[in-house]
């Protein structure tokens, strides 16, 4: 462990900045953590950090702590309404990068529409196998990263787990293979579209559609009124199928990213 | 050196979203306070709703504010 990098003073008594774990810092007052630093990978190459402290003064220095050791870019989520975690950042040299909506999603056929969303004819919905998913998850991340990138897609990119857990996926296939998938992550009370995507010469013929239709129906049946999903403000295809099934924006991040080089302050 | 806890810790439940990514939670011995999500939490995406038990880091300043450190699965 690295400590005393620096101290601050918050009410007259000094904190110390202190790296008690790979991608992990404390302020320490008192002997008391008044403010903690995390760093986090995504599998698309992306470092997200996050601060939380009670003192402005708190936040600014384990930001600075933080910032003086690593590469850049670095990249945060903040909700758009939560202003004075936008400010401290700002502070702190980032600035926003992209904007993503968070959607609520109603799962009621009588209000999405989406009672009779049929598949194109030869398209047939249903559960996954892992082979094909498999198939079918490589060509997609490879058409993703070809076309806008994962950074900009607003859930965080899944690692390939050694054995992916199928209750989250419907597919669809056509001609013995899949073409289209959704991905809800873990089922709570309200669950999250985690991604919805269908192969480049698939697309426009309905089957996102029909495949939002069977995942919102199973979530219905099982008493869940609502999921939740998050849309960047640029995939103007992708919010305008939300909103055609009646979901509503309740709200928005910001992905803000500090650019340049490394600061040694 | 280690440090083995930061503020006090307390389960509770979330009785109502506020804005500014705040919220009204009840502690288990009934207090109410005001409480911020995490960073780790935010950068997960996980959702924070009415009902939800929750862990939650009290202010050492302000024992009536905190940050909701882990949401549990109802």
């Amino acid at each position: 462990m690295e400590s005393a990098h620096l101290t601050a003073r918050t009410d007259g008594q000094a904190v110390t900045i202190e790296r008690v774990a790979d991608g992990s810092w404390h302020a320490v007052e008192d002997d008391q953590v008044v403010g903690r630093g995390d760093l986090s990978g995504r599998p698309d190459g992306r470092m997200f950090v996050s601060v939380d402290a009670w003192h402005c003064a708190v936040f600014d220095r384990l930001a600075g702590a933080m910032l003086a050791e690593l590469p850049r870019p670095l990249h945060t989520l903040v909700g758009e309404d939560d202003l004075d975690l936008i400010s401290h950042w700002e502070r702190a040299g980032f600035t926003a990068r992209r904007r993503e909506w968070e959607c609520l999603v109603p799962t009621d056929p009588a209000l999405t529409g989406l009672g009779p969303a049929l598949p194109p004819p030869g398209v047939t919905i249903g559960p996954a196998e892992e082979d094909p998913l498999r198939v079918l998850d490589r060509v997609i991340r490879d058409e993703v990263e070809a076309a806008v990138g994962w950074r900009e897609m607003p859930a965080e990119v899944l690692p390939r787990p050694a054995a992916p857990d199928l209750s989250r996926y419907t597919v669809a296939a056509e001609a013995g293979e899949y073409v289209g998938y959704v991905r809800l992550a873990a089922v709570t009370r309200q669950p999250r579209i985690g991604l919805v995507a269908v192969r480049s010469g698939h697309r426009r013929r309905g089957i996102g559609r029909a495949l939002l239709a069977r995942v919102l129906d199973d979530l219905h049946r099982r008493g869940i009124e609502a999921a939740s999903a998050e849309v960047n403000e640029s995939n103007t295809a992708a919010m305008a199928l939300f909103e055609a099934i009646g979901a509503r924006r309740t709200g928005s991040n910001l992905e803000l990213v500090l650019e340049g080089s490394e600061h040694h302050g | 050196m280690a440090r083995s806890a930061g503020g006090i810790e307390v389960e509770g439940t979330v009785t109502e979203c506020l804005r500014n990514a705040t919220f009204r939670v009840e502690l288990e011995n009934g207090h109410k306070v005001l409480a911020h999500i995490s960073g780790k939490i935010r950068k997960n995406y996980i959702k924070i709703l009415p009902f939800d038990r929750v862990l939650v880091e009290l202010s050492p300043y302000d024992l009536n504010r905190g940050r909701i450190l882990y949401r549990y699965r109802n």
